[in-house]
This record gives C-alpha cells, sequence and structure tokens, in this order.
C-alpha cells in the first residue's frame, strides 16, 4: 500500500477504490450477521469514507459534553464531570448513555427538538407543550404521534392539544389569506421530507420526482379545515364532497384529484364517498361542550392511518434523516426536505438501514437516538484531523452543532450554578419565576431561528452578540449569589483550582496548563479587583464558541 | 437534473426560470456554505472597499405611481388630475407634486422605461430587491446584503447594511439568502437603537476591551482545529457590535438642527431620510429608508397629494444636502418600488399595481446628471423605447459603484452565482 501510494494518482485513486469495495464486503457481512444496529451504523459510516481522514474518537470530556446536550438539553455541571472524568469503567460511555435515555430530562429535551422541528419557532402553547413531554414521558411512538398530530381529537383530552400543528398555521396574518399552501407544504416537508412549494401551480421545475398532483392530492385533504373556537387547539372539518380540480399555469389542462399521499402511489387516493344531505356527520358540533363535529367521511383520519405506515417508506426515512441529523449535525438527505431521487443521500444503504430498523422497532424515537449515541461515528472527536477538512457528508469527523435557545439556557444556567431560577417554585405554583421567564424570553429573542424559519445551522447574529455583552439579566447571571459560581469562584483564594472550577463548570473540561496559567495571569493584572476579573473570565468563556456550540 | 432548493416563502413562475449554468455540488444553504460563502475575486473586493462608495436607496412600498412623480401624462385619458411642471432641466416635467425635486432635476438621472412583469407585492418586492436572477435554488440577498457581501463596511466597520423603517427594529437576518445571516440588515425601527446597544454601567470600558481579548484568545485555541465556520462567523459579529456600541451619537436625533427637521419634514419619511444622512456621514455603506403606504388602489388621487409631497420634501433635501457636501460624488442614491401604478383608474378612483411601464430615480456617484432614459407612449401605459427590467438596473447600481458586475461571481461555497441578472446589461445612457 505504501508503495502503490507514492506512485501515479490514478493508482492512487485505484487503491482508494479497492479499499473502499473490500471494507464494504466487509460492512455488508456484518449487517448479514446481525450486529447491533449501532455497529451497523459504524460498517456502513466507514465502508463510505471515500478516502476522508477519520477523526479519532472524542476524549472523555468532549464525549460528555455533547450527550448531556443531546440527552438532556444541558452540559453536564461540574461534579458530573469529575466523577465521569475519574470513573475507570471500560463501558462508562455506553453505561451513560443507557441511563441518559431513560432519564426524564431526555423527555423534555425531545419535547423541545419535536417542538422546534413541527412548529419552527411559531410560537407556542402550554398545552402543546404538555402534550409533547407527556408523549416522549410514555415513549409514544412516532406513528402515533404523527397520527395524533395529522387528525387531532378534540374528544380525547389527553391529546387533542396535538391541534396546535395545525391551529398556529392556520390563523390568519393581516390581511392574508389563510396559508393552506403552507400548511400542506409544511406537512409534506416534516413527515415525509418533500418540499411541494413549488409544486403547486405546475410540476416542479426542477425536481422531476414532485408533480403538481402531489401537491394537490395532499392540498385535498386540507381543503375543508378551519379553525375551531375553543379554549383549547381545535379544528373543525367541512364535509368533503368533491374531488379538486387544478390545472398546470403552463398548459391550463384541467386535472382533478382527490385526497391522496404523495409518496404512495396514484391508486391510493381516496375515493370520496357520498352522503345524504343531513348524514355528513357520525356526530354533529356540540353548542354545549363548543365541541367540533365528527363527520362521517374525515379526509384528515384517512391522511392519519395512511401516511404513518409503512407501507409508505418516506414516513420512517424522512424521521430516521431528521434524527439522524439531530444527533450527527447533516442529514444522510440534506437540505432535509428534499428527498428525490435526484438529491440521493449521502449514504443510500444507511438511510434505508435506519428507515427499516425505526419502523421494525415501532417507530421508537428513544431507541433510535440512543442507538446513534451509541455508534464510534457520533462519538469521534470534532477536531479535525490534521491539516485537512474532510467533507461533511461523510461524516468521518463530529460536526458542529447549533445549540437551541433551550440548550443554551439551561447550560448557562448549569454553568453558573443558577439552576435554582428554574426549579423554585413561586407561591402560585408551577409557574416559571418571573427572573426566569424574563431571561428565557430574552435567549428566545436573541438565539432561536426566526418565525417560519427551520432551525438547522449554527447563527451568529449581532443581536446574539450585543446580548450577551450588555443585557442587564444576562449579566445578572454573573453577580456572585450564595451557591452560584461566581461565589465559588471568589471563595477560592488559589488560581490554579479558580481555573480548574471554571473550565470544569463552564467548558466541562479541565484547564490546559497554559490556559491556568492565562486564568493566573488575568486574575493578577486585576490586582484588588479580583471580583471584577472573576466575573470577565467567567463571561469570556460562557461566550466563547466552544460554549456555544454543540462540538 | 441537479437539485435545486427555494425557500422563498411564495412561488411564482418567474423564479423557476431555468438555469443555464450547472450547479456544483449540492452545499446551497447549507452551513459551512455560508460562512466560506466568498467573493471569487478578494483583491478586487478590497480594491474597491478603499473607495468607500456608498447608497441610499428608498424603498417606497407598495408602489409610488410614476404618473405623479416621475413621468406625467396631462391631459391625457389616464393622466389624472395633477398638472406637470418644468424642471431645472430643459424639456423635463415631473408632476407637480415633486416641485421641491424638480429643481434638483440637473442632479438627477430618471429612468421612465421600466418593464418588471412582476404585478404582486409579495413577489415583486422580492423580485425587485433581491434582483432575483433566475432561480438556482438558492434564496438571492436583497439589495444590500448584497452590498454588504461585495464592499463589506466602510472603514468606520459600522454595520455595512442599515434598514430605516416605520415599526420595529431589529436583525433581519432573511434579508441576506444564501450569503448568510451575518449580511443581514440591521433595522433601527423609527430610528431607535437595537437593544443592549449600551455598555453596562457596572463593565468599564477597558474591562470590556479585555473581557473581549479573553475571549478572541479562548476561541483562537478553540479554532486551530476546528473548522472554520463557528469562530470566524461569531468574530464578526462581536466586532460589529463592538464597532456599533462606539457610535451611540447615531440616535441621537438631538443632534439635528430645527432648520433640518423642517426641511426634511416633520413626517416619518423626513426624519428617517435625515437620519439617514447621519449614517452615511458616520460611514455606513448602504442605508436603506423605507416607507409604506403606497399601495393607492383606492382613492388614488388624494392619497398622492398626501404622500407624494412628502417624498418630494424629503428626497429633495437629502440631494440638495449631498451635493453641497460633496458626498453625491461617492453616494448613490436609488428611489424604487416593486412596480408602478396602473394608468388606468379604477372604479375606487384608485391605481393598480403596473409593472409593465413605471419609473424609478438614480443619482450620485457614478450616474451622469440631468439626464431621462427610456420613455412611455402617449398614455404611459406601454414603454416605448428602451425597455429596462430590474436586471437591467442591478447592472447600473453594481456598475455605478465600480463593480464589474459581470466578471465578479458570488462563491456560494463552490458555486459561482452572478450578482446580476447574466442576460441583462447595465444602462449605458445612465452611467457617467
Amino acid at each position: 500500500m505504501l508503495t502503490l501510494r507514492s506512485q501515479s494518482g490514478s493508482r492512487q485513486a485505484c487503491v482508494v477504490v479497492l479499499l473502499a469495495c473490500t471494507s464494504f464486503i466487509g460492512a455488508t457481512q456484518a449487517i448479514g450477521a446481525q450486529l447491533p444496529l449501532h455497529a451497523r451504523i459504524d460498517a456502513l459510516i466507514e465502508a463510505g469514507a471515500k478516502g476522508q481522514p477519520m477523526a479519532t474518537a472524542a476524549e472523555d470530556a468532549e464525549f460528555l459534553r455533547r450527550v448531556y446536550l443531546d440527552f438532556t438539553g444541558s452540559i453536564p455541571s461540574a461534579d458530573v464531570a469529575e466523577k465521569f472524568f475519574a470513573d475507570q469503567n471500560g463501558d462508562k460511555r455506553s453505561k451513560l448513555i443507557h441511563e441518559l435515555a431513560s432519564g426524564d430530562s431526555f423527555s423534555q429535551r425531545l419535547a423541545d427538538l419535536f417542538h422546534i422541528m413541527l412548529m419552527e419557532r411559531r410560537g407556542d402553547s402550554a398545552s402543546w407543550q404538555q402534550y409533547l413531554l407527556a408523549s416522549f414521558k410514555a415513549n409514544k411512538p412516532w406513528n402515533q404521534l404523527a397520527q395524533e398530530i395529522l387528525s387531532p381529537d378534540a374528544r380525547n383530552e389527553q391529546t387533542r392539544a396535538s391541534a396546535f400543528f395545525y391551529t398556529r398555521r392556520l390563523e390568519k396574518v393581516g390581511e392574508q389569506e389563510t396559508d393552506y399552501p403552507g400548511l400542506t407544504r409544511d406537512v409534506g416537508r416534516l413527515f415525509l421530507g418533500i418540499d411541494l412549494q413549488c409544486a403547486q401551480c405546475h410540476n416542479h421545475l426542477t425536481v422531476d420526482d414532485y408533480k403538481q398532483a402531489d401537491f394537490q392530492g395532499l392540498f385535498a385533504f386540507y381543503q375543508n379545515i378551519a379553525i375551531h373556537s375553543s379554549e383549547f387547539p381545535a379544528i373543525a372539518e367541512k364535509p368533503t364532497v368533491k374531488k379538486i380540480e387544478f390545472a398546470s399555469v403552463f398548459n391550463k389542462k384541467p386535472k382533478e384529484t382527490g385526497p391522496r399521499v404523495p409518496t404512495l402511489p396514484e391508486e391510493r387516493e381516496i375515493a370520496i364517498p357520498v352522503f345524504e344531505k343531513g348524514k355528513e356527520f357520525m356526530m354533529p358540533a356540540d353548542t354545549k361542550t363548543k365541541l367540533p363535529g365528527v363527520l362521517a367521511f374525515s379526509p384528515l383520519e384517512q391522511l392519519s392511518k395512511q401516511l404513518p405506515t409503512a407501507e409508505n417508506g418516506a414516513f420512517a426515512r424522512n424521521m430516521a434523516n431528521r434524527l439522524w441529523f439531530l444527533m450527527m449535525g447533516r442529514g444522510l438527505v440534506d437540505p432535509l426536505d428534499l428527498h428525490h431521487s435526484g438529491n440521493p443521500p449521502s449514504h443510500p444503504q444507511l438511510l434505508e438501514l435506519l428507515a427499516k430498523e425505526f419502523a421494525a422497532h415501532g417507530y421508537d424515537v428513544k431507541w433510535m437516538i440512543r442507538e446513534l449515541a451509541l455508534t464510534k461515528t457520533y462519538q469521534r472527536s470534532s477536531i479535525l484531523p490534521s491539516g485537512s477538512e474532510p467533507k461533511v457528508d461523510r461524516f468521518t469527523v463530529a460536526l458542529e452543532r447549533r445549540l437551541s435557545y433551550e440548550q443554551l439556557l439551561q447550560s448557562m444556567l448549569t454553568a453558573s450554578g443558577q439552576l435554582d431560577m428554574v426549579m423554585t417554585k413561586d407561591r402560585a405554583g408551577d409557574k416559571p419565576l418571573p427572573a426566569y421567564e424574563d431571561l428565557r424570553k430574552k435567549f428566545a429573542a436573541s438565539f432561536a431561528a426566526e418565525t417560519k424559519e427551520a432551525e438547522v445551522h449554527v447563527d451568529h447574529t449581532l443581536k446574539a452578540a450585543l446580548f450577551v455583552r450588555n443585557d442587564v439579566a444576562f449579566l445578572a447571571l454573573l453577580q456572585p449569589r450564595a451557591g452560584n459560581l461566581i461565589q465559588k469562584l471568589l471563595d477560592e483564594k488559589d488560581d490554579a483550582k479558580l481555573a480548574h472550577q471554571l473550565y470544569l463548570s463552564v467548558l466541562t473540561r479541565k484547564p490546559l496548563p497554559e490556559e491556568t496559567a492565562a486564568v493566573a495571569a488575568f486574575l493578577k493584572s486585576y490586582g484588588e479587583q479580583r471580583a471584577t476579573a472573576t466575573r470577565d473570565l467567567a463571561w469570556a468563556l460562557l461566550t466563547s464558541s466552544e460554549f456555544m456550540v454543540n462540538h | 437534473m441537479q437539485h435545486k432548493r427555494n425557500s422563498s416563502s411564495l412561488c411564482t413562475p418567474h423564479e423557476h426560470a431555468l438555469s443555464r449554468r450547472v450547479m456544483l455540488g449540492t452545499m446551497a444553504g447549507g452551513a459551512a456554505s455560508m460562512a466560506f460563502g466568498g467573493l471569487a475575486t478578494p483583491a478586487v473586493a478590497e480594491a474597491l472597499r478603499q473607495k468607500e462608495k456608498q447608497v441610499l436607496f428608498i424603498w417606497l412600498d407598495g408602489g409610488i405611481s410614476q404618473l405623479e412623480s416621475w413621468d406625467p401624462k396631462p391631459n391625457t385619458s389616464f393622466g389624472g388630475p395633477f398638472r406637470s411642471v418644468p424642471t431645472s432641466v430643459k424639456g423635463v416635467h415631473f408632476c407637480e407634486l415633486m416641485q421641491r425635486t424638480a429643481k434638483h432635476m440637473d442632479k438627477l438621472a430618471v429612468i421612465r422605461s421600466l418593464c418588471t412583469h412582476d404585478n404582486a407585492h409579495s413577489s415583486g418586492v422580492a423580485r425587485i430587491q433581491r434582483g432575483d436572477p433566475k432561480n438556482r435554488g438558492v434564496v438571492y440577498p436583497y439589495l444590500g446584503s448584497a452590498f454588504a457581501k461585495l464592499l463589506g463596511p466602510t472603514s468606520s466597520k459600522l454595520p455595512p447594511y442599515v434598514w430605516i423603517k416605520p415599526g420595529s427594529g431589529g436583525f433581519k437576518a432573511e434579508h441576506a439568502g444564501f450569503l448568510g445571516p451575518k449580511y443581514g440588515a440591521l433595522a433601527f425601527g423609527d430610528g431607535q437603537p437595537p437593544d443592549n446597544l449600551l455598555r453596562h454601567e457596572s463593565i468599564s470600558e477597558e474591562a470590556d476591551t479585555q473581557r473581549n481579548e479573553l475571549r478572541e484568545a479562548i476561541n483562537r485555541r478553540y479554532a486551530v482545529q476546528r473548522r472554520k465556520v463557528s469562530t470566524e462567523a461569531s468574530t464578526a459579529v462581536f466586532d460589529t457590535a463592538q464597532q456599533l456600541m462606539k457610535r451611540q451619537d447615531l440616535f441621537d436625533a438631538t443632534t439635528f438642527s430645527a432648520a433640518d427637521i423642517q426641511r426634511y419634514g416633520t413626517h416619518d419619511l423626513g426624519r428617517h431620510t435625515l437620519i439617514a444622512r447621519k449614517m452615511l456621514e458616520a460611514g455606513v455603506r448602504f442605508v436603506n429608508v423605507t416607507s409604506y403606504g403606497w399601495d393607492t388602489h383606492g382613492d388614488h388621487f388624494n392619497g398622492s397629494a398626501s404622500l407624494i409631497p412628502k417624498f418630494d420634501q424629503a428626497f429633495s433635501a437629502i440631494i440638495e444636502d449631498l451635493h453641497a457636501s460633496g458626498m453625491l460624488e461617492n453616494v448613490l442614491v436609488v428611489a424604487i418600488s416593486e412596480f408602478g401604478r396602473t394608468p388606468r383608474i379604477n372604479g375606487h378612483i384608485g391605481r393598480d399595481h403596473w409593472p409593465e411601464a413605471w419609473s424609478t430615480v438614480m443619482a450620485g456617484c457614478g450616474i451622469k446628471r440631468g439626464i431621462v432614459s427610456g420613455s412611455t407612449n402617449e398614455q404611459g401605459t406601454w414603454v416605448k423605447d428602451n425597455p429596462y427590467d430590474i436586471g437591467h438596473v442591478f447592472h447600473t447600481m453594481f456598475k455605478a459603484l465600480g463593480i464589474d458586475s459581470i466578471d465578479t461571481e458570488y462563491d456560494n461555497g463552490g458555486q459561482p452565482l452572478p450578482i446580476a441578472h447574466e442576460d441583462m446589461q447595465s444602462i449605458t445612457e445612465v452611467l457617467a
């Protein structure tokens, strides 16, 4: 191999291909042997590296921070880090993953993730939050969750808040029409991974797979729904009695379609039954309870029966890809909502494997994320192998990922030792403390993506920079209070120990010798103003890139 | 067929005009491509940056009527009730609602033959302000973001793209399109400063500097073995924050003289244009002044009688001032809408959207003075000669600022993208 490498470029290419083939055979054998999913994932990633250099395994500190951010939505405390570093058990990583995957924080984290994914910062509702949280606490399978969201049942008190997905999108904004096309688009994007926006008025011009009939078929499910006014999010459906008619703006040829899931074959178009007048409703709207009526034929119910199913492979592929994105920083299909034959996955076999296993495991989101966390791929370092920036779509180096504002806030509170801001309940009971609520809103305004934007990339904004520099509520985190980080640091007279405590609390790692020295020098330069120096040290670490991303 | 992405919120046929160019890679929209997105020719950008050219972009949202401003057609069936007045250039007339600006026609270039085809506000605004040179599956930047990218901040290091508008302010990342959020607009709602601009009193200036240096040192260590993406972008926004914090005076309206306030007008557009002058003087690269409420579908003539003099007042005042201070040499001024208004007067005595024949005005840096380009027919219904699309205006603006709009390309993570429509050119007769 060494001798060949020194020869001509084309020979080199051959070697790479040969090597890839050999490991590929290895990978297929591994799959045959029914290794756990995470091992099969690694085999496929290694086989697909295409010569891109691999990063080494993440060190304990990098791993611990990452896994905590992903499973609990916060960095770990200094104590947790200390214990983990001291643990000499060889299987401490997988043990931790299993532990975190069955913890309560993971349910909250998933509720946050799915809220961000499904609502794309359109705002929030307490009942929707509770619904998501209860769902993930019960580890509700994704197909069931999808079913409840796609066809909300106003008579089921446990699940009816799922209608928020629809109601928020059906709200009228100013003079604009109710955005039914936008809703249709989002259902395609978020549940099937296909963005049919540009196939509304004609077949998509650049994506052969996306036809106008696909958009219109999905649109047909939504032609008769509206917000139902009640105290909880609810929608009302009017009877659907005919197909919708449409024509391409180019040839004006009239066509029609009934409701159809766009990723299912045309013959799965749903037939619209005819009812006698007065028989359209199985249960009429209830004026007393203000519950909407229940149709004898509800397109949404049909949708919820057809879309989240094994028959519809796109359903599992979409979520498998999205969960991969959440853990690995980039979808196998990228962008996440452009699955089509002209935009194949970076690792086609891998996506098929993930989708198949996800469906076979009853669409168990927690299981899937746990398996992803157990991979070597996930546990690689984000530190680049020397002198190279391997291609992002090979997943040979961990990709830095955006922290949601929720993660940032929790991590800031953890780091600064002020989780009591959230934990303490005020006299009214469950309501968060006003100071926390104020801070949360400010974090949202500074770090959340714009309304209706998918929150996928790390964005740095002037707004956020000004916020962490000057905002009163943010800077208050750096004031000494009994038991918080700053107070602990102020009580510490030994500079090296201070540096240790600071780095462990904020960056989840021990300081390097030169960093310890730099901390001491900084403190010294402030002389008697040690309190100011300490505050600013903590500020600099909390606002650093190392803190602000999941790396 | 290559894959493309369109994440604009609307879908109109013009967005789908097919690309002749082969798209390179599939990185469009990715974080990596945004952060690495640079100019294909950095040396050119560097040379331009030193000349400190600036742009004042006045946006009359909803569509100013060309007939009641730059291209009057008095005594014709669609002409409306207003007369026309002579300007400081012989033979050129404006609507009588533009009396003050008429005196400065000798400094302006009026283009009377815009023909931009799109008559919807929602897509029209994007089509005009994003330039939208054919859909390549990427969202093009608004003009302000384009200039922020192409020319960067001036030596003032102030945010390169400032947007002065009524209502709320904030950071408008979406203006930047594929260039990435850091090229977005910094909007001053009603001229007010952004939140958290003031340094907190508990932090001295010296301490602020020191803590930033410390933060930068920590970032440098982190960045050594990482992809350049996150640290580069965060450093840039912290730097801008720093510069802006030093210029609190930009938001102090008390520094304007009573005479100036009267000259520009005490209405939003007047006040905002006056603030724009200050921003330009301070060295902001691109200032967008936006005025809303120009969509006069009903009672158009009374509406015009109220609206247009406000524009006339503010516009003539700033042209006069930029001329007097010599800044007009380096500042390109453009006043434009998403379209003009129909010559036909509707049943509500209104004029509707008309993209087929309308006007814009340019002045200052790189622009010829006192000329009219293109014309409409007798009744103002259609363009008679030299129809120009928005791409022509883009090329002209870039050229006027010394940017070669044909050879300069965006580099979107390896994908070359033209800065203006490939099938169009600059309007040479208005270029100095």
